[in-house]
């Protein structure tokens, strides 16, 4: 376990995850979620700047009942754009923040992944997975056992 | 006196297309159950169309005239998202108003107690010129509107305990003293109107209830706001705007209501009426969109109604043999 002490976020962070526009209808966003294993995916710019992130949750959120219709519309919310109902300004983390205090942040915040941004840049994203395998990772063959008659 | 059912076939023509919540089925659930033994003394009633006179009381010429126009001759036209007609839904709409008008004819006549309106499309978000929330025209609004010009009534209240807030109803009538209406709605969901501070002349009253809410915080409101000024205003006559959809299993709110809940309320709103107008109630179907709820719910309001004079009598027996009894102790003491 001293050992994942060493990590940093970017030890553990996925590189270069797939992006969304702020203009990307959500229907393709549904289309994401529906191909890949992840629960958001980060808004950024043409420069990469990330302007919000776009859960699962964001999407189910979007069909809850409202004062908009009676039944929530939904060939409407899909034509919607993700910067409808993306979460502006999101928590970020640096890739050198220690990687026990991202692990700290995502049980305090109960959130499953957050963007990693360098100098306003998108650079990554971690996830609970990372964390856990980061974990694995880091306690394989090293860790000392500990033995009923070893001194406390 | 009995309890006068009204409805008309063409209520269940109005198509609002597949999967759509407010279907014919619903009217369909409500008749089958209203059909068996225990409700064979209700007295069934064909309905006239309504009349121009009747829908004008609260819409313009021009949006009568505007929406029946857009009455497809087949298949079906959306208005809004929410709100779709088929070829019968003019006949449906004009059907539902003509119901209500009839109720109301009939129970200032005295042909009977009160009434209960078996109709759709639903009608209290219709606004005088805007129709949504599956509604095309306002039917409690219009009904109360006709008590006034044709009977002669002073004050009508309008009961809405729908979990959606009938803004239609509210348009209508919130700039006069002679209509008190009465709202509980689920906060923050459609229409998103109906909030407390919005009184009208003083002849509004919005209590809305946080998602969450059932009998507990019904019984609180009814007596804390809503029995109170529903007796000081003194309505010649109480119209409900009768949606179920406040009932646990509703799928399109999240208030917790059950058929006891509706059994009871109704009878306190027919205790009101026995005291403030000899028993005279309209009551006038609005949403409910769980089938076997609103069936279960629809029958223990329709059986409470049925037994109004029974239990307004029963009521009026108590005060006499409490104030006899009152004499009797101040006699002794």
């Amino acid at each position: 376990m001293y050992e994942f002490l060493k990590y940093e976020v970017r030890d553990a962070m996925v590189t270069n995850p797939i992006t969304i526009g702020p203009q990307t209808p959500l229907k393709e966003v549904e289309e994401l979620f529906e191909n890949h294993d992840f629960n958001g995916v980060p808004v950024v710019d043409e420069q990469r700047h990330l302007l919000g992130i776009l859960t699962k949750f964001d999407l189910l959120k979007a069909f809850s009942l409202g004062a908009q219709a009676m039944v929530p519309n939904y060939d409407a919310i899909m034509e919607q754009p993700a910067e409808a109902i993306m979460t502006r300004d999101p928590v970020s983390v640096e890739p050198l923040l220690p990687l026990s205090r991202l692990l700290q942040k995502l049980v305090e915040l109960r959130t499953k992944s957050l963007p990693v941004v360098d100098d306003g840049l998108l650079v990554g994203i971690v996830a609970r997975e990372d964390v856990l395998k980061a974990l694995r990772r880091a306690t394989i063959k090293h860790e000392i056992p500990i033995h009923e008659d070893s001194p406390s | 006196m009995t309890t006068l059912l009204y409805t008309h076939p063409a209520c269940l023509e109005h198509d609002t297309g597949f999967g759509h919540p407010e279907c014919p089925a619903r009217l369909t659930a409500i008749l089958n159950v209203l059909r068996t033994s225990p409700f064979a003394a209700l007295e069934w009633r064909d309905v006239p169309q309504a009349t121009p006179e009747q829908l004008t009381r609260i819409h313009p010429q021009t949006y009568v005239e505007r929406t029946l126009a857009r009455i497809p001759r087949q298949g079906n036209v959306a208005l809004d998202g929410d709100t779709i007609l088929s070829p019968q839904s003019g006949e449906a709409a004009l059907r539902a108003v003509g119901a209500v008008c009839a109720a109301v004819d009939a129970i200032m006549q005295r042909e009977a107690s009160n009434a209960f309106c078996a109709i759709r499309p639903p009608g209290h978000h219709a606004e005088p010129n805007q129709a949504m929330g599956f509604c095309l025209f306002a039917n409690a609004a219009i009904g109360a509107a006709h008590a006034r010009a044709v009977h002669g009534v002073e004050r009508v209240a309008i009961i809405d305990f729908d979990v959606h807030h009938g803004n239609g109803t509210q348009a209508a009538l919130e700039h006069d003293p002679a209509y008190l209406y009465i709202s509980t709605h689920q906060a923050y969901i459609y229409p998103g109107t109906g909030r407390r501070n919005d009184r009208g002349v003083g002849n509004i009253i919005n209590v809305p209830l946080l998602a969450g809410s059932g009998s507990t915080d019904l019984r609180h409101v009814w007596q804390h706001e809503i029995e109170p000024a529903l007796r000081d205003f003194r309505p010649g006559l109480i119209l409900i705007s009768a949606g179920f959809d406040a009932h646990h299993m509703d799928p399109l709110a999240e208030l917790n209501f059950s058929e006891d809940d509706y059994a009871w309320l109704t009878q306190q709103i027919l205790a009101v009426a026995a005291e403030c107008c000899e028993g005279r109630v309209v009551s006038i179907l609005e949403g409910g969109y769980s089938l076997p709820a609103l069936a279960a719910s629809v029958a223990v309001h329709v059986k409470a109604l049925m037994e109004a004079p029974r239990a307004a009598q029963r009521s009026l027996i108590k005060n006499i043999l409490q104030r006899q009894k009152a004499r009797k102790n101040a006699a002794g003491s």
